[in-house]
């Protein structure tokens, strides 16, 4: 999985490199590094480093390794995108539909309505972070109850 | 050599009662001979062998018929096998689930194709039949006579199951299909369905996905040891289902079917949006499920889950007790 980590260094020799020991330590591959020195704020330098990790478990063990050697974590994003159609079928608003997956830190990259007021179907292609895909449809389902609407999702 | 006969009853006189007594008195099935039949209405035996001639088609009009309960006729000692066919009671398994415990209790094996009891008391059955040394077949309870329960137990036995993804009804699968290519209302489907003989009067079992989740049920227990019970399964059926909703995903490259699901998550039963191009994407009648193994895969298996094929199902379980007793020198 692909995760890029944003990190607050504090600008002395050599924290980069205890930041990267941990990340090696747990089998990260590293992309690339940004290191802005321009940004300087109250003392600490953001980096962002992109790194390949074997899987989840491996990105929160570096997090931790990390954290433990003194440097706050600021964001760990992961990079890889689950794609998923979903159909809800019922008087829902496209507009709460978009706020709710929105909240549940996704997006939808296309939507269409079908069917009139007599018999509405949204359909929905949402775009998930992959480690979050779950939980939103898990809470997409409980939406669609609280709207009187049946969700279909992908198999 | 010793020429062996396994004697056999069947309980249950209906489509598949009447096909299965057919094939063995006509001889079919080598080595079973049939020697009683029960229904609602009585029972008949004929201790030597029923010939077809000795068949009836209703046991009403048999001049053999004893009006007594087939639990009368199991009691008789007659026979080695069980062929238990009475119809699904999905409230309490009855009155099927007696007839299986009775045989089990007597140490006669059990063929059955009737869904109720096995979902609903399968631990029970089968440490009962455990403990008297008799066997309990039900590959025709799930998938008429696709081979789910033995393909998994007999040649996949050392692998792992992770899980269990399937259509499991032919009826939905009809409905869904002709609302996908015929452009037809789940309403239409439906009756066009009932007029065919596809759907029951009464579809409600179908409809609501009850009729899945029994069978996702059994193949969870029986494939995956999950201990689960009807009430385990979180149940959506097709009653919404709606002609817009399958124009969409059929815009899309895909269609809607209803899907039972068995995995680390539990079971569940709901309609599904499924890719045509992937192999489960099956229509018409048609059952098609897809099991993940560890080691091996995907593997999925298509054929018709109901009708004549069942037959199918209920003689190759016939023929496994056969093999076995045969074995065990215990005909």
């Amino acid at each position: 999985m692909r995760v890029k980590l944003t990190l607050a260094l504090s600008d002395r020799p050599g924290i980069l490199l205890k930041a990267l020991e941990q990340i090696a330590l747990n089998g990260g591959n590293i992309i690339s590094i940004i290191h802005r020195r321009d940004s300087i704020t109250s003392g600490y330098v953001p980096v962002s480093i992109n790194v390949e990790f074997p899987d989840s478990a491996s990105l929160e063990r570096a997090k931790r390794g990390i954290e433990a050697s003194g440097i706050p974590v600021i964001e760990a994003e992961t990079l890889e995108k689950a794609i998923c159609t979903i159909l809800l079928i019922g008087a829902v608003k496209i507009e709460d539909l978009l706020r709710k997956v929105h909240e549940l830190g996704s997006r939808v990259a296309e939507v269409s309505m079908t069917g009139g007021l007599t018999s509405p179907c949204i359909k929905a292609v949402i775009e998930a972070p992959s480690e979050k895909l779950g939980t939103l449809l898990a809470s997409l389902e409980s939406f669609a109850e609280e709207q009187g609407a049946l969700l279909i999702t992908e198999w | 050599m010793k020429r062996i006969m396994l004697r056999c009853i069947i309980v249950g006189y209906g489509f598949l009662g009447k096909r299965l007594a057919k094939l063995i008195a006509s001889g079919a099935v080598r080595g079973v001979k049939l020697v009683g039949i029960a229904s609602s209405k009585g029972y008949i035996y004929k201790e030597d062998g029923f010939l077809p001639s000795d068949l009836p088609d209703d046991l009403r009009s048999s001049s053999m018929l004893r009006p007594a309960p087939a639990s009368e006729l199991i009691d008789k000692r007659i026979a080695d096998l069980l062929v238990e066919l009475t119809p699904t009671n999905i409230r309490d398994g009855e009155p099927g689930l007696s007839h299986i415990k009775l045989a089990l209790e007597q140490g006669m094996d059990v063929v059955t194709a009737n869904k109720g009891p096995i979902a609903l008391a399968y631990e029970e059955l089968m440490g009962l039949a455990e403990e008297r040394g008799a066997m309990l077949l039900h590959e025709a309870t799930v998938g008429g006579g696709i081979p789910l329960i033995s393909l998994k137990n007999r040649c996949l036995a050392a692998d792992e199951l992770l899980s269990i993804k399937g259509i499991l009804n032919g009826t939905t699968n009809y409905i869904l299909s002709r609302m996908h290519f015929e452009e037809m209302t789940l309403d239409l489907a439906l009756r066009e369905a009932q007029m065919l003989g596809i759907a029951e009067r009464d579809p409600t079992l179908d409809l609501e996905g009850v009729d899945t989740a029994l069978k996702l049920v059994i193949l969870a227990n029986s494939l995956m040891n999950m201990g689960k019970r009807l009430s385990d399964v979180k149940i959506k059926g097709i009653t919404g289902i709606t002609s817009e909703a399958i124009a969409a995903a059929k815009e899309s490259g895909m269609t809607i079917k209803l899907i039972g699901i068995a995995d680390e998550d539990g079971l569940r039963v709901a309609p599904k949006l499924v890719r045509l191009n992937d192999p489960i994407c099956v229509h018409g009648t048609l059952n098609a499920v897809s099991f993940n193994f560890r080691i091996l895969g995907r593997l999925t298996i298509i054929g018709e889950g109901a009708g004549e094929s069942t037959v199918s199902a209920l003689i190759n379980d016939i023929h496994e007790v056969m093999k076995t007793r045969m074995r065990s020198n215990r005909i």
